[in-house]
């Protein structure tokens, strides 16, 4: 890849109450590359924001708590509307390791891929595997780790993404990956390890009434936007070996 | 009797509206709605004998039943238009609070630490 290419892409980092992880993250995507980083903080009731910016990130602070997509989609907007044509999404709890970015943007950086999902399915207890193999069958959508929020999204998949119809969906899985996947967009999966979280849990996995919640509301939406026929998904969705 | 209590209903909601209206809580556009179907009972309340014809035009036995059913389809599909209606506020609120995020982001003066500058491509 060129040392422009490289040095062109951005990384967005939806963060709620994430005070002890979000400087070292930002630290440390620092050190392996150039990118311009934006946190959004999703009105957080610790320092977050404060720590962020101290670190050097833009900060986009949500008057209203909008959810893990909702803030997701901010930074994305603001990310294309500043020129960047690639965008890295990491979560804020230190789970992703920004050495992994490199291999990350590759297949999209080749013109392989448009969305690139780094997966490590071994980080997921049986019942969350459980969880994602019914999403992975009543969706059609191909993607191991369904939940992932370490991924590169390309141009086209990024002004899909900024639009209305996208506000709409509360979680970047099924909903966001059904929408890509439609319009026809190539996604890759890369395995990528990940660490245990460092700080806090899973906002979708937080009660038991969430979950129930959460799986309800992805089976309706995978089953609703699910093709006409099984191939739709299929063609579009593979893994990637990282060179 | 029962005709003449919701032909009364009837003129009461509407008038409910018409003051709801005229005091700014309600939006006309939806009030228009109310009004119409306020309107429909008052007639119904004056000329009972319209919906035993319906009624009986349909094989329907009981006239009450058309009339309660017809009401329940009504109310479902109000429900139904009123989350459409409040999902499109979600979005619009969800953007406009993103528009004011991604605002303040910029906002800071260039030499704080929040500016990004140096790091666009």
């Amino acid at each position: 890849m060129s040392n422009q290419d490289v040095h062109s892409f951005a990384v967005v980092i939806p963060a709620l109450n994430e005070e002890g992880t979000i400087a070292p993250i930002i630290e440390s995507i620092r050190r392996f590359s150039n990118a311009a980083i934006y946190v959004v903080d999703d009105n957080s009731d610790d320092r977050t924001a404060e720590m962020a910016r101290h670190a050097g990130a833009t900060v986009l602070p949500l008057t209203k708590r909008l959810g893990a997509w909702g803030a997701m989609q901010t930074g994305l907007r603001l990310a294309l509307r500043e020129g960047h044509r690639l965008v890295v999404t990491m979560d804020a709890d230190g789970q992703h390791d920004p050495a992994e970015i490199d291999s990350l943007i590759e297949p999209i950086l080749m013109d392989e891929a448009d969305v690139c999902i780094g997966t490590w399915p071994a980080r997921a207890s049986w019942a969350r595997q459980m969880a994602w193999h019914l999403l992975r069958r009543t969706s059609g959508i191909g993607v191991q780790d369904l939940t992932s929020g370490f991924r590169a999204y390309g141009y086209k998949s990024l002004q899909l993404l900024v639009r209305w119809p996208a506000t709409l969906l509360s979680y970047q899985d099924v909903g966001v990956l059904a929408m890509l996947t439609k319009d026809n967009l190539t996604l890759v999966s890369i395995e990528t390890p990940m660490r245990p979280r460092t700080n806090g849990h899973s906002r979708i996995f937080e009660t038991w009434t969430h979950v129930i919640i959460y799986m309800l509301q992805s089976l309706i939406l995978g089953l609703s936007k699910r093709p006409l026929t099984m191939a739709g998904h299929r063609l579009n969705t593979k893994r990637w070996e990282k060179s | 009797m029962i005709s003449l209590v919701m032909a009364v209903i009837g003129l009461l909601v509407a008038l409910t509206i018409f003051l709801l209206i005229r005091r700014d809580i309600l939006n006309v556009r939806h009030g228009l709605g109310w009004l119409m179907a306020a309107g429909l009972f008052t007639c119904l309340g004056f000329a009972p004998s319209f919906i035993d014809h319906i009624s009986v035009y349909f094989g329907i036995n009981y006239p009450p039943a058309l009339a309660l059913t017809l009401t329940v389809i009504a109310l479902i599909l109000k429900l139904l238009i009123m989350d459409i209606e409040r999902s499109r506020t979600e979005i619009r609120v969800q953007r406009l609070t993103q528009r004011l995020a991604m605002l303040e982001a910029k906002a800071a003066p260039p030499n704080t630490p929040n500016s990004q500058e140096t790091n666009d491509p």
